[in-house]
């Protein structure tokens, strides 16, 4: 064992360079890191605990209440039963439906005329944004055999969504008007949805 | 720089550190013999859970912390010191500067532990990991830190030999790191509480820093001072030394919050990630460790050049297991196991107090210029740390994985698997034995030893009192 005083430099460590495998071991490690941190992290918020990892994700989890939770619920609702040929952003699909997104009957003040539709269906020409539309297999009475409560939802959606603003229709508007409703048949076209009173 | 222009020799420097060595080291053999047989008392209870019943002294939830805390504030850190101020003055080929600070810094330490020692049996602990001894502890703890870091940084700046020794980094961090650490987390926890979440990160930020990256920087910084003298060859490679120093400090310091903690995720994610980190330190160290060892001729014999070995690797295998520790998909299966434990222990005997008494046995005999009292003792006890920390850790650590995988099954009742964990503890508690009985020879030599030295002086001084007075001191 060598315990002489003389501890110069070169005699206490060797001088060699780092190797460069162990720096690029770190970096790649620094990069996959970082993307864990990514994943995981929900960028230093305070109210993003495990095993939650972004605030979207615990947004999606969270309890609506109030309008929000009627407008959730109503999306959901719509996406299943209308989206196929409305479709999920509200702009229709050619043959089959008008648009919603900016239609004047969706944004109309009233909603009786908006609670028959689905409630009687519609067949024959429709105008949309002063464009006269036919479709040939019309539209069934699909609201029919829903629930108040889920066909006000559906509406306070589509009123709601896709840069429609229009107020919200509630489960008694829609009992009322489905109280009044008188015929049981389709609807047909323009001509008679404008005798139904707004 | 000349040797022969100076007059000072080895054995002068090393002389300069008996005293303040024999009063960090006697109390430090006192404390792990005392902190190992609590932490038997305290493994007892689950042999035997009404053994101390009625006696609230010596319940598990005192005598757990109690023991911990004497083998890391009674043991680990004052004997590191010792091997720490050693190392100083030997690189700095001066005696200690201030030789009498740490003297009185041992001697505050030491009472600092009895203190909190005494403040957790009587059941007023904090409740903080690692910080149960409150306040009064607190205090003289620190304070005998900054006497004795005087003192270090003292010899540090004296130095003959201006240029800087891989370990003078790590041990001149070590010695800036704890004042800091150890005064936050106690000015945060103790003295000044903050609220809520904060309160649990801020200990587990303590723990880790305290446990991995403290332990980590003062037993590395001694098996590289300790390996190339033993090697007979300098230490391999100045700069991945450096790069592991940076490295370790950089990524160790943000581990240590639990994965499924209840705190914001970006905490568990950040540890998570830096723990990963780690493995970067971990290699750059074994590299080092090993290009350093292999292949040199000295034997080892269970002499100090073993253990000095054998702590460096216990140091790499605990840290693995901090690092799986951290991995989420592991974590989930060990969590709340006694994984955890095995790996603290593994880390606190395996890799620090192995390295210390490494170089206790290697530096003692040349600071009291004589021969161990008991030679023989240092091979008996470096085979039963061995065997002991095997079936502790071992046992533990293989009984977490078990614990964690039943836990995770909805069919075994909590019972059945706490009971299932105890044909582990029947080995650790076996372990730790054997550890108690290694460290009653450890204390036997350091106490015989002392003992000696002071029959030696008051010998001479009872021989220069009954002198025949000097012709020409007589006055006519």
């Amino acid at each position: 064992m060598n315990h002489d005083l003389s501890n110069s430099k070169s005699q206490t460590s060797t001088h060699l360079t780092v190797p460069i495998w162990i720096i690029a071991l770190m970096l790649t490690l620094i990069f996959l890191g970082g993307v864990y941190f990514d994943h995981h992290s929900g960028w230093f918020d305070a109210k993003v605990y495990g095993p939650y990892q972004s605030a979207g994700q615990l947004a999606a989890y969270q309890p609506l209440s109030g309008e929000a939770a009627i407008v959730a619920h109503g999306k959901q609702v719509y996406e299943i039963n209308c989206g196929t040929c409305h479709g999920p952003d509200g702009m229709g699909m050619p043959g089959k439906a008008p648009p919603l997104a900016g239609s004047e009957w969706v944004n109309a003040k009233g909603f009786h005329r908006l609670v028959e539709i689905p409630q009687l269906g519609l067949n024959g020409t429709i105008t949309v944004k002063g464009q006269p539309m036919n479709f040939p297999t019309g539209m069934a009475a699909v609201g029919s055999a829903m629930s108040d409560a889920d066909l006000a939802a559906i509406l306070t959606y589509i009123r709601a969504s896709w840069g429609n603003n229009a107020d919200a229709v509630t489960a008694d508007d829609v009992k009322a008007v489905r109280a009044s409703v008188g015929g049981h048949h389709a609807i047909d076209g323009d001509v008679e949805l404008k005798t139904i009173p707004e | 720089m000349n040797v022969n222009e100076n007059k000072i020799s080895v054995s002068e420097i090393d002389a300069s550190c008996r005293v303040p060595l024999l009063a960090l080291f006697g109390g430090a053999a006192l404390w792990l013999v005392i902190g190992l047989a609590l932490s038997i008392v305290a493994s007892l209870t689950f042999h035997k859970p009404d053994m101390f019943a009625n006696c609230a002294w010596l319940t598990y939830g005192r005598v757990q912390p109690a023991a911990n805390d004497l083998i890391l504030y009674g043991f680990c850190i004052p004997a590191a010191l010792g091997v720490m101020l050693w190392i100083f003055a030997r690189l700095s080929q001066i005696p200690i500067v201030l030789p009498l600070l740490p003297i009185v810094a041992a001697n505050i330490w030491h009472l600092g532990v009895v203190v909190g020692t005494l403040v957790i049996l009587s059941g007023n602990s904090t409740g903080f990991l690692w910080l149960e001894y409150g306040r009064g502890a607190f205090v003289l703890l620190l304070c005998a830190f900054f006497l004795f870091a005087i003192s270090a940084f003292a010899t540090f700046g004296a130095r003959h030999h201006r240029e800087l020794h891989v370990s003078h980094w790590f041990l001149i961090a070590a010695l800036l790191w704890f004042p800091w650490i150890y005064a936050a987390a106690n000015f945060f926890l103790v003295i000044c509480p903050v609220r809520g979440v904060a309160q649990a990160v801020i200990d587990w930020w303590f723990a880790n820093n305290l446990i991995f990256v403290w332990l980590a920087l003062v037993g590395i910084g001694a098996a590289f001072y300790f390996l190339p003298k033993f090697a007979g060859r300098p230490l391999h490679n100045h700069y991945l030394a450096l790069f592991a120093f940076w490295t370790l400090i950089i990524f160790g310091t943000w581990c240590g919050i639990p994965q499924g903690a209840p705190v914001p995720a970006w905490l568990p994610a950040a540890s998570t990630v830096a723990s990963a980190l780690l493995i970067i330190p971990l290699i750059a160290i074994a590299k080092i460790s090993v290009k350093t060892v292999y292949g040199a001729n000295t034997q080892c014999k269970g002499g100090p050049f073993c253990y000095i070995k054998f702590g460096t690797a216990a140091f790499i295998l605990s840290s693995l297991m901090l690092i799986a520790q951290a991995c989420p998909h592991f974590s989930r299966v060990v969590g709340f196991t006694w994984f955890g434990p095995a790996q603290t222990q593994f880390q606190l005997l395996g890799f620090f107090a192995i390295v210390i008494l490494g170089g206790f046995y290697e530096l003692m005999l040349r600071v009291m210029g004589c021969e161990l009292p008991y030679p023989k003792f240092v091979r008996v006890q470096h085979w039963l740390f061995i065997a002991g920390l095997v079936l502790l850790v071992g046992s533990l650590a293989v009984a977490g994985i078990v614990q964690g995988m039943k836990l995770e099954n909805p069919k075994i009742a909590f019972d059945d698997v706490s009971s299932a964990t105890l044909i582990a503890f029947r080995f650790s508690t076996t372990g730790q034995l054997l550890l108690l009985l290694g460290s009653f020879l450890f204390a036997a030599n350091i106490f015989v030893m002392t003992a000696r030295w002071k029959f030696g002086l008051l010998k001479s001084g009872w021989k220069a009192l009954n002198a025949p007075l000097q012709a020409s001191e007589v006055k006519s």
